[in-house]
């Protein structure tokens, strides 16, 4: 909400300036985005009230004028000027050499088509107060000339772009945040001024409301002999800094007082509303409306409507109609002060994707009592700016909820707080901002009826006006908790394995085209459903290094897989890496993190499809292989595990095993098999031919040729015989020897090669 | 079946696809595939000859459907069997997946890779608050929207409860929006004191541009203990600041509102960047929004059956890659999220 200073200032009386008010709002009460300076940028010293002495056609241009102005010198000033719209005798607005304009440009003495010109005579647009040049400002007969400019119009205005949370709707309103800037400079906040004006007679105003939950109150008055005219540059001048379209003078009232005390107004051409009458209902099957905006709106059944006696005039809170809008035509209105339910207007709001200034205030609830003092500030204004007489009131109310009396205690507070409060000084911070002590408690003003309802929002009261003055301390403790989980740990080993490898963490998105998951709106068809398996993502973002011509690339992921469950999915988190080489760079990494994690794999042929037949290997808790050469170009290693499998298989305790005082004999034995026949699965049956004195065997070569001949192949291992008790004789060797040849002849016809 | 039009055309098209379709299914090789394609589909082919001859367009229409039918089929067919054939072809380049890895073929050597910069940030914030004796949780994404909304006390009207903003997967699940859910499942299972962080992937329905994406990594603290105050919710994170952002770093608070927390406050950083000059990382305010922070709102303690009396706690929130943003100067959300390796390897 962009708050004019000058706004702010009519309310509260305070010394602060604009930067001290910007800070303490923004620790307090609602952040401020910004002070912006609008309107004259340097002296002011140089813009007066003139009065036109003289006022004739230029002599050598037809579309100019050539004034004289008394600015209060004594000797008058001789201005060129291009609007036609005054004579000598008007007080205008004068800018004379010397003065910078809002636009940067500093007035100069100087020649115009062989006439001086001293100065310039002002357009609204020129100063910043509008958007109007089709002739200059015409002030106030009354006016001294030589005045002060600055004194008769808003030359300078600061305006605090102020963006309260949606707790405080009354904080959307200058008298709000006035409220708060008295208490918080405890500065004198002006009284709302209650006086009505006389009434120019005595009608009926005929409006019921069906539905008092939607619609707990509903001031109406009525107006006669309007006049529809431009606002006075005062008031457009205002809503222009507050960032609000001037439309006529009704209309801008109505904008205005919104803005001055949060409670949204609207006005209905009286003439154009069907039996003179204002109904408040829910919308009927099948009724539209023409909104403000221009669109016709089929209107939903909870849509909460204000109807005449035959059709919908507006939706309620959101956006009047267009048959029934003010126009230049206008003579009679209607002004609506009301009240609504926040939901109703929210859901309504979204179901017709519309928000608006009113809107945006009804949906975060908007105090009922403060319609009155709108319908009466609005009243004034309408009387005075549009010549009105004010004929008819009426006010609907249901039951308005009394506000009620929270109990506080201040020691309380001081625990929640960390500071010690005074509690004078509790009650002091309250009642400033508007909470009466009494009956032991306070009583909360209407305007946060919604936002505070327990103690401990009292508590936040008194907090947010001390909040630069609570020390910074730690916690009391007598409990610690600071360890890594077990599974934490193991995927710290699982990423420094992988680093380690040379490959690089990626981070994918969870969403892939399709899964076991749906989601039943997705974002887009490519993020239409949870993933079950990383790969494919890290198939993508190889791609993309791929496409910018990145070679050497290596990427790994940790992070879940979603599957359906039981009322929530199975969520299981993976571990999976791609690339750039094949089934060796991919199985190099995987057998890594399996050391690491102490885990001793057994490695499978693997039939999944997205693999190379012939090189790729499932274990028990994932895959690993070459990747199948439709899905991506050139050739890539890639694997998947399961991560909270393998921190489920890795043993949670190493038992320690004496190391063997007596040496091992080390033997190469090379056999030739058939080439079905894994190398795992004979130094399996090794390990089980030579019993704990085959202390270890590890393949070391394979070798194909024709000596070897055609489906066979060779596997070279190299084993350490020996024994913890003593050291082994060569007989127990070879005796040991023979008994895994024999076993692996046997086996699987295994011929030891000499 | 429905009535023939007078002028028949030469051939029974549903008959000729029924037949086609059989042959080409039946084809075992692309030379078979081939020869069925000749027959059904060249130019000589019944189909073709009678499609010039048509003449009216009911006929006409039946026999492009008949066309397209069998081209789609050959095509399909075609794709099978070239995936059959290479598969063939890879299956007769078996190796012993039971081989180390220096003996399934040449391992090229790699420079060490690197940990993404977002698990950088997540093991800083994971070993400050195991400094501070804090625990790691990172509880589960997909949630119900009674720990997602409901416990914390997010009203009806609430805007993130809305489809526009959050992903749900059914009407009472979604993926969890923030980390918090994890911290009423703790305190539903343990008593205080509680002092965890929790840490994970959490998601709105942001449009997709340079600084949004709807994942992102959030951070979550939560101690509840006896006697904890808005004072040790300053110090633990000036703390927490300092240690993220070096030591000459100064925090500040603003009140704010969050439906989890009253008192509310949002804390900002002295600018990492200009240290409080003001630049354009923090718009010249000399500071940084860090995300939000305030006391557990009783009603949570309620929601978990203890007594709003007896204890009081803290919980904040951040942003894991917003973070990482503001220590490296990354200006987007982007390449977060591309794996660009050009990025990565920078880290």
């Amino acid at each position: 909400m962009k708050v004019p200073l000058s706004w702010l200032r009519e309310y509260v009386r305070t010394d602060a300036t604009a930067e001290q008010i910007a800070h303490a709002l923004s620790i307090s009460t609602a952040e401020v985005n910004g002070v912006e300076r609008r309107g004259v940028p340097g002296d002011l010293s140089f813009f007066r009230v003139g009065h036109v002495l003289e006022a004739e056609k230029h002599p050598n241009a037809d579309r100019l004028q050539l004034t004289k102005v008394d600015v209060g010198e004594g000797k008058p000033y001789q201005i060129v000027c291009g609007a036609w719209n005054f004579g000598a005798g008007a007080k205008v607005a004068v800018a004379l050499p010397g003065a910078t304009l809002p636009n940067g440009l500093t007035l100069e003495r100087r020649k115009l088509r062989g006439e001086v010109s001293e100065g310039m005579i002002l357009a609204e647009d020129e100063v910043d107060l509008g958007t109007d040049h089709t002739g200059i400002m015409v002030l106030d007969a009354a006016l001294e000339p030589g005045t002060p400019l600055a004194d008769v119009l808003p030359l300078v205005e600061e305006v605090l772009d102020v963006e309260p949370t949606g707790n405080r709707p009354d904080l959307l309103a200058v008298y709000g945040l006035a409220r708060e800037v008295a208490a918080l400079f405890e500065g004198e906040l002006v009284p709302l001024d209650p006086s009505e004006p006389p009434r120019g007679g005595d009608e009926p105003v005929d409006v019921q409301v069906e539905d008092l939950g939607g619609c707990p109150r509903y001031v109406g008055r009525l107006f006669r002999d309007i006049a529809i005219a431009e606002s006075p540059v005062w008031l457009r001048a205002r809503l222009r800094a507050a960032g609000v379209r001037s439309i006529s003078n009704v209309v801008d009232v109505t904008n205005y007082v919104m803005l001055a005390l949060g409670s949204p107004l609207h006005v209905f051409d009286f003439d154009t509303l069907h039996g003179g009458r204002v109904l408040v209902r829910r919308a009927r099957p099948g009724e539209e409306l023409r909104t403000l905006d221009g669109t016709l709106r089929k209107l939903d059944p909870a849509d909460l409507l204000i109807a005449d006696a035959d059709r919908p005039v507006a939706l309620a809170g959101i956006m009047g109609g267009e048959e029934t809008e003010i126009s230049e035509k206008t003579t009679s209105v209607l002004l609506e002060a009301a009240n609504f339910e926040p939901v109703g207007i929210l859901r309504s709001s979204e179901r017709h994707t519309l928000r608006t200034e009113g809107s945006n205030r009804w949906e975060k609830g908007v105090d009922p009592h403060v319609a009155g003092p709108a319908a009466t500030l609005a009243t004034r204004l309408i009387a005075e700016l549009a010549g009105a007489r004010w004929t008819g009131h009426t006010d609907v109310q249901g039951t308005l909820p009394e506000p009620a009396v929270i109990e506080l205690r201040p020691e309380r507070a001081d625990a929640v707080i960390g500071l010690e409060v005074p509690a004078a000084e509790q009650a002091a911070i309250l009642d400033r901002l508007g909470f009466a002590h009494e009956n032991g408690g306070f009583r909360v003003p209407t305007w946060r009826a919604r936002d505070v309802t327990r103690e401990i929002d009292l508590i936040e009261e008194v907090a947010r006006f001390k909040m630069d003055e609570i020390p910074f301390t730690l916690p009391e403790r007598d409990a610690t908790f600071g360890r890594l989980t077990r599974w934490q740990r193991l995927r710290r080993v699982a990423e420094e394995v992988l680093v380690g490898c040379g490959y690089f963490e990626a981070y994918t998105s969870s969403f892939v085209a399709d899964g076991d998951l749906l989601l039943p709106e997705p974002m887009s068809h490519e993020a239409a459903a949870l993933r079950t398996a990383l790969l494919f993502s890290l198939v993508g973002a190889a791609r993309h290094n791929l496409s910018v011509g990145t070679a050497e690339v290596a990427l790994f992921e940790i992070a879940r897989t979603y599957r359906a469950g039981g009322e929530l999915p199975d969520e299981r988190w993976h571990v999976a890496g791609i690339v750039d080489g094949g089934f060796a760079d991919a199985k190099w990494a995987v057998e890594q993190l399996y050391g690491a994690l102490k885990i001793v794999p057994a490695y499978e042929r693997s039939d999944d499809p997205f693999l190379h037949p012939g090189k790729s290997a499932r274990t028990a808790e994932g895959w690993v292989g070459e990747l199948h050469p439709s899905l991506l170009e050139g050739v890539w290693g890639a694997f998947e595990l399961d991560l909270d499998a393998l921190v489920a298989t890795s043993p949670e305790a190493l038992e320690f095993e004496e190391v063997s005082a007596y040496p091992e004999v080390r033997q190469d034995l090379a056999f030739v098999v058939g080439d079905d026949v894994p190398a795992a699965a004979l130094a399996a049956a090794m390990r089980e031919a030579g019993g704990p004195e085959l202390r270890d065997v590890a393949v070391f070569d394979e070798y194909r040729g024709e000596q070897i001949g055609a489906g066979k192949r060779s596997l070279a291992f190299r084993v350490a015989f020996g024994s913890r008790e003593r050291t082994l004789t060569d007989e127990e060797a070879n005796a040991l020897r023979a008994r895994i040849v024999a076993a692996l002849a046997e086996r699987f016809g295994a011929e030891l090669r000499a | 079946m429905h009535d023939q039009p007078d002028t028949v055309a030469a051939v029974d098209s549903e008959a000729l696809q029924r037949q086609a379709l059989a042959d080409v299914g039946a084809a075992a090789t692309l030379a078979a595939l081939d020869e069925a394609r000749v027959k059904y589909l060249g130019r000589k082919s019944a189909l073709k000859l009678a499609l010039r001859d048509v003449r009216d367009r009911e006929s006409g229409m039946a026999l492009n459907a008949a066309r397209q039918a069998i081209e789609q089929a050959v095509e399909a067919k075609q794709a099978e069997l070239e995936r059959g054939e290479l598969d063939a072809k890879l299956s007769s380049e078996q190796v012993d997946v039971t081989l180390p890895a220096q003996l399934l073929g040449p391992l090229r050597p790699r420079r060490r890779g690197s940990l993404h910069p977002s698990t950088q940030v997540r093991r800083d914030v994971e070993d400050i608050f195991l400094g501070l004796g804090y625990e790691v949780v990172d509880g589960r994404e997909v949630e119900t929207t009674r720990y997602n909304f409901d416990a914390l006390g997010f009203p009806e009207w609430h805007p993130t409860r809305s489809r526009r903003d959050s992903l749900y997967l059914t009407k009472d699940t979604l993926l969890r929006t923030e980390t918090s859910p994890a911290q009423i499942h703790k305190m539903e299972s343990h008593r205080p004191p509680i002092y965890m962080v929790s840490i994970g992937r959490v998601y709105r329905r942001d449009t997709i541009d340079a600084t949004h994406f709807p994942i992102f990594h959030q951070f979550e603290g939560l101690a509840v203990d006896k006697r904890i105050t808005m004072a040790d919710l300053k110090g633990t994170l000036l703390y927490v600041m300092r240690q993220l952002y070096g030591p000459e770093r100064e925090v500040r608070f603003r009140t704010h509102y969050f439906p989890f927390t009253e008192p509310s406050m949002e804390p900002d950083v002295s600018c990492p960047i200009c240290g409080g000059a003001g630049c354009a990382t923090c718009k010249h305010s000399g500071w940084i929004e860090m995300g939000g922070s305030g006391m557990v709102d009783p009603y949570l303690y309620e929601f978990v059956g203890w007594d709003p009396d007896e204890y009081s706690g803290f919980a904040f929130g951040m942003g894991i890659e917003r973070t990482a943003q503001l220590r490296h100067g990354i200006p987007g959300i982007r390449p977060f999220w591309e794996n660009d390796l050009r990025f990565l390897r920078q880290f």
